[in-house]
């Protein structure tokens, strides 16, 4: 579904990505880990159009979208919920979730079944997104990139900045959201629970991939856990 | 000196009117820099582009200058978009001082071609109702300043229901609130500046007819002032904010007309950038604004 293949990304004169290289199969979920500075945001920016400057190649359902405008890579149906969630703070709820389907006029999800899988959103229907709770912002930054009926969803830490129960929380519906078919590309720094609910992943060290596999195996590695878990 | 109660009613209705084509400036100036964050230095020359254009086709056709509107407006739309295309959309994200310099450069540039096209020379049209003066709340005011009024809270009020209720008007406000997260929608962004810059310049124009029909004199060189006045107001409203250059223009209207009438026509100019000092004083950010992140 989304083939990576040695990508490479710079800022100006840095090179932030080595040769990346991943790829994430229709229905799985995969985790990227790494920690803070391996450049796991870059790689996110550079699948979206993000990064003005970079060589390799993604392909994502078959058609070659290096290097694509954020806006046309959407509309591949590839959505991204965003590391900074990116709201629009002075719309209401509803305003932001209307927004999100933008990229599908006529055609996007209905708001019911939105509610349905967030049902907190429903209560916070006309109130002004900027006023929302920390988790409440991730639930509408989620709900809104769903907007788009999207085939594949990456998220970028969704559960930076919440509370423990609420990354449970969290990634209990991006669990939820993969078995109803959708294809997830999760970028996490809370290791042990991203693992348990992915197929397989990737850690990226220094902008390079170091190690893939199995997530079930990685989550028992030794090294890993030593490394990603402190014990 | 005294003002009565009678005095000052009427007073207020003419900064109304004064206050309009402030508005539409600042309205403009502000919708700009919300989507684009473009300060449009070269604001009040589109206005005299609009009361150029609205005398020329005045001239020719001898039509009713309000009318003319249908004129002013879509062409400076059309300019707008072609000033955004050819000027602004290739310097994009290259730095705010290539952005400045730009846009203070349109100002010599379009001044010089309207001197060309339309000579130096101070012009004036004039209002098939000059002479009829209506009474209103018991205030005497010339018709022209009511149908002034009038127009400006109609494109106001079409402006807002665009904004609010249409797909693209939410895609530009969008655009203005979180220029990345409108990109993760499939928002085409610099399609949006595109949209805003011709919105802008289209009401410029507006006020530019606006002005002309007003009975007020006009030459090439005449934008410089009611830009910096409108500058003023979109910092005395808060900057990016329309609500802010409705209140702000109201505001700097009726100060300048209790100058005139109070202090004397001298402080006309003044007053409303003593009023922009106390403000900022006060508030740094505006009566609208918000803090920067």
């Amino acid at each position: 579904m989304l083939e990576v293949t040695n990508l490479n990304a710079f800022y100006s004169n840095l090179h932030i990505l080595w040769d990346v290289s991943l790829s994430v199969g229709e229905g799985e979920i995969v985790t990227l880990l790494g920690a803070n500075g391996a450049g796991k945001t870059t790689l996110v920016q550079s699948l979206f159009g993000f990064i003005p400057r970079i060589e390799g190649k993604v392909v994502f359902n078959g058609r070659d979208v290096t290097g694509m405008h954020p806006y046309d890579v959407v509309k591949e149906g590839l959505s991204l919920v965003p590391e900074k969630r990116e709201l629009f703070p002075k719309m209401t709820v509803a305003e932001n979730l209307e927004l999100g389907g933008y990229s599908r006029s006529g055609d996007a999800r209905d708001l019911e079944e939105i509610f349905e899988l967030f049902p907190v959103l429903q209560e916070r229907k006309t109130q002004l997104a900027g006023t929302l709770s920390g988790g409440e912002q991730q639930m509408l930054a989620i709900a809104r990139a769903l907007m788009a009926q999207p085939s594949m969803l990456i998220l970028d830490e969704p559960s930076l900045g919440l509370s423990p129960l609420l990354v449970g929380n969290v990634l209990d519906t991006v669990a939820r959201l993969n078995k109803d078919g959708l294809s997830i590309l999760l970028v996490e720094q809370n290791v042990e629970h991203a693992l348990e609910i992915s197929n397989r992943a990737y850690i990226l060290e220094n902008g390079r991939i170091i190690r893939e596999g199995d997530a079930q195996v990685l989550l028992h590695d030794d090294e890993i856990r030593t490394a990603y878990l402190g014990f | 000196m005294v003002v009565s109660p009678d005095i000052a009613l009427q007073v207020v209705i003419w900064g109304l009117y004064a206050g309009c084509i402030y508005i539409l400036l600042a309205t403009g100036l502000n919708l700009i820099f919300g989507v684009m964050k473009i300060v449009n230095f070269a604001h009040g020359e589109l206005l005299m582009l609009g009361a150029f254009v609205t005398f020329t086709f005045f001239t020719i056709s001898g039509f009713n200058p309000y009318v003319l509107l249908a004129a002013s407006v879509p062409i400076l739309i059309v300019l707008g978009v072609m000033i955004e295309r050819l000027c602004f959309r290739p310097i994009l994200g290259t730095g705010k001082l290539n952005e400045i310099f730009i846009s203070l450069g349109l100002i010599y540039i379009i001044q010089n071609a309207a001197a060309i096209i339309w000579t130096d020379e101070w012009r004036i049209i004039h209002s098939p109702y000059e002479s009829i003066t209506i009474s209103v709340f018991g205030v005497n005011m010339p018709l022209d300043y009511l149908i002034i009024i009038i127009t400006t809270i109609a494109i106001l009020v079409a402006l807002y229901l665009f904004l609010r209720k249409t797909t693209l008007g939410r895609a530009m406000r969008a655009t203005s609130q979180n220029r990345k997260g409108a990109m993760l929608m499939g928002i085409n962004v610099e399609r949006m500046d595109m949209i805003s810059f011709g919105i802008g310049a289209g009401l410029a124009g507006a006020a530019g007819t606006l002005w002309a029909v007003s009975g007020q004199v006009f030459n090439p060189y005449m934008g410089s002032l009611p830009a910096i006045k409108a500058f003023a107001i979109v910092i005395i409203g808060g900057l990016g904010s329309i609500p802010g250059a409705i209140i702000g223009g109201l505001i700097y209207g009726i100060a300048e007309n209790f100058a005139i009438f109070t202090l004397g026509g001298a402080w006309k100019d003044a007053i409303s950038f003593l009023i922009l000092i106390l403000v900022l004083i006060v508030r740094p950010t505006g009566i609208f604004g918000e803090s920067s992140e």
